[in-house]
């Protein structure tokens, strides 16, 4: 027993001189250069890729988002009631915000921020009349596809639109549309807005004057009305508008629209048309944001779930991907859960799915195969913004 | 082509009318006016009561989903009959009640309206769907936000759209809380 703590305590000193020895050696003799000081610095971005998307998060900022990587470039300051946009050439962001000078109390201002979308610096603002306040929504705040209006939704609870010389930094003047609400922008010199009567009032605007025209009603609003976030191409001023129900209108914008024959979502898919019955059970598009016009390879993404009339807010289950020109289902897309809002990437080559659970949970899906490439916790509050084309 | 003369008078009084009355003004007192109508006939609830304890059955070809889940014992819950067509953070859950707005804010003058089925006596109220306003967002828990939309319209059907923010004419437009407050019986 002796003899082996003897033993013990020769191996002990044997290690710790070895350690000593080693250690010393470290000391006189580094093997790599001390690390230096470094300066503090600020990143900046490349152009914005078609593969990013700007993502409520949180009530507090719109965070911009790579969906290849799945991680977090930056962020753009906004809540709820506020709204985002990404000029066509994809070197602005333009956040049209409302708040008090003493948080919920004090001073209301509204106004349009201006954003380098390189640098995520703020360059201007331009003060506004008061907004409409409404659960976000891409279409109160719009932009022509030039890049020199914004067009912004006010409600007080008179309804009108403010239109912004983005190049001279002002609002130029507001425009009532009784009755009327959301922007729809053309190709050229205005923008339409959906109507309580079934119709569209359409603005004419040349930068001076402003001219209003009204459709004839072209859906029932009392038994089918359109989605808010009907889609618009701001390049051509192409709309679909989508009911409750399922039907699109398809139109082309202007100061007298074309509209086109409308087209089921179910019998796209060879179902029966879905009705207005509370308790007929059906696939049916609904969500916070359900649907996205994609409009290179012009499919139109739509978030569906089974449900009866009265469901246009139910999170969706499933993508369901049409041919808009033969009106045709190409594609359904089996989502991992129930998803509030989705929104594609502008590419043909790899299109990516971007689709928010109410949970806060973002995947991202290849468009093309619908497999999952990423799950983020991201605590996303249900909208998102991509780049166009 | 002539105007005729009652077009002319009409239009003439409502210009006038229009310059010189407040839009605010003009709306806070419709909207009293339209919210304390409900309280000149009977109560509903006094009138049901009267008239007969049997609770007519939903009636299965007009009742949603919504309808035939809803429960009236808890004003707490988003499955509470009034809350057929709410979008937001119940008040009840933030020192308020289910027509009752929590210390410090401000009942909207207007609101959204929904139209819900009460399952204890089978009829159908107007609900009104007042914001509280003036006080950041209640943080309550996430049970109590909730998002309903039986006969809920997009926002150019403003009265029946839930997604706006109905802080107008309140001394803060800030949005804290949603109230359903019975208007009448539909």
């Amino acid at each position: 027993m002796r003899r082996f703590g003897h033993r013990c305590q020769n191996k002990a000193f044997a290690f710790f001189t070895f350690l000593l020895c080693s250690g010393g050696a470290a000391l006189a003799a580094p093997a790599t250069p001390p690390l230096t000081a470094e300066t503090s610095d600020v990143a900046t971005l490349p152009h914005f890729s078609d593969h990013w998307a700007l993502i409520a998060t949180n009530n507090v900022a719109f965070t911009l988002y790579d969906g290849d990587k799945g991680t977090i470039l930056g962020t753009v300051p906004a809540k709820m009631i506020d709204n985002i946009n990404i000029s066509s050439d994809r070197a602005k962001i333009y956040a049209a915000v409302s708040m008090w000078s003493r948080e919920d109390h004090g001073t209301r201002e509204d106004f349009l921020q201006e954003y380098d979308a390189q640098h995520l610096s703020l360059e201007h603002e331009i003060d506004l009349p008061p907004r409409a306040l409404a659960v976000f929504k891409q279409q109160n705040l719009e932009l022509s596809a030039d890049g020199q209006w914004a067009y912004i939704f006010n409600m007080s609870p008179a309804t009108g639109v403010s239109i912004v010389d983005l190049h001279d930094r002002k609002v130029v003047r507001t425009v009532d549309t009784p009755g009327c609400a959301l922007i729809f922008p053309w190709a050229h010199g205005g923008f339409s807005s959906l109507c309580g009567n079934g119709s569209l009032t359409n603005v004419a605007f040349d930068g001076k004057k402003a001219q209003v025209t009204q459709t004839k009603s072209f859906f029932d609003a009392d038994t089918d009305p359109v989605f808010e976030q009907s889609q618009v191409d701001r390049h051509t001023g192409q709309a679909l508008f989508v009911t409750y129900t399922g039907m699109v209108y398809p139109a082309t914008l202007s100061a007298q629209p074309v509209l086109g024959q409308p087209w089921s979502l179910q019998e796209a898919a060879s179902q029966p048309k879905a009705g207005t019955g509370v308790q007929e059970l059906a696939w049916r598009p609904g969500g916070k944001q359900p649907f996205f016009w994609h409009k290179a390879d012009n499919r139109l993404y739509v978030l569906m779930h089974t449900g009866t009339y009265w469901t246009h807010k139910q999170d969706g289950t499933e993508v369901w991907v049409y041919d808009v020109v033969q009106h045709r289902l190409l594609q359904r897309i089996a989502l991992p859960g129930p998803t509030a809002s989705i929104a594609v990437s502008p590419d043909t080559k790899h299109p990516l799915l971007f689709a928010v659970q109410p949970s806060g949970k973002l995947f991202i899906l290849s468009a093309e195969s619908g497999e999952v490439t990423k799950t983020i916790e991201a605590r996303v509050a249900g909208f998102l913004v991509v780049p166009t084309p | 082509m002539r105007v005729p003369l009652f077009d002319r008078v009409t239009e003439t009084f409502t210009r006038h009318l229009a310059s010189h009355s407040p839009r605010r003004q003009f709306l806070a007192r419709f909207s009293t006016l339209v919210a304390g109508s409900g309280a000149f006939p009977l109560l509903p609830v006094q009138r049901a009561q009267a008239e007969s304890r049997t609770v007519p059955p939903v009636q299965p070809n007009i009742a949603s989903d919504f309808d035939r889940l809803a429960q009236s014992t808890d004003p707490t819950k988003c499955n509470y009959w009034r809350h057929c067509a709410i979008d937001g953070v119940l008040c009840g859950c933030c020192g308020g009640g289910v027509h009752t707005c929590p210390p410090g804010t401000q009942p909207s003058p207007v609101s959204w309206i929904g139209t819900c089925r009460n399952p204890s006596d089978g009829r159908q109220y107007v609900i009104a769907y007042r914001d509280c306003c003036g006080r950041t967002t209640c943080a309550s828990t996430p049970d109590c936000h909730c998002n309903t939309a039986d006969r809920e319209m997009p926002i150019y059907r403003p009265q029946a759209s839930n997604d706006i923010i109905w802080c107008f004419g309140t001394t803060s437009t800030a949005y804290h809380c949603s109230t359903a407050a019975i208007v009448g019986q539909a």
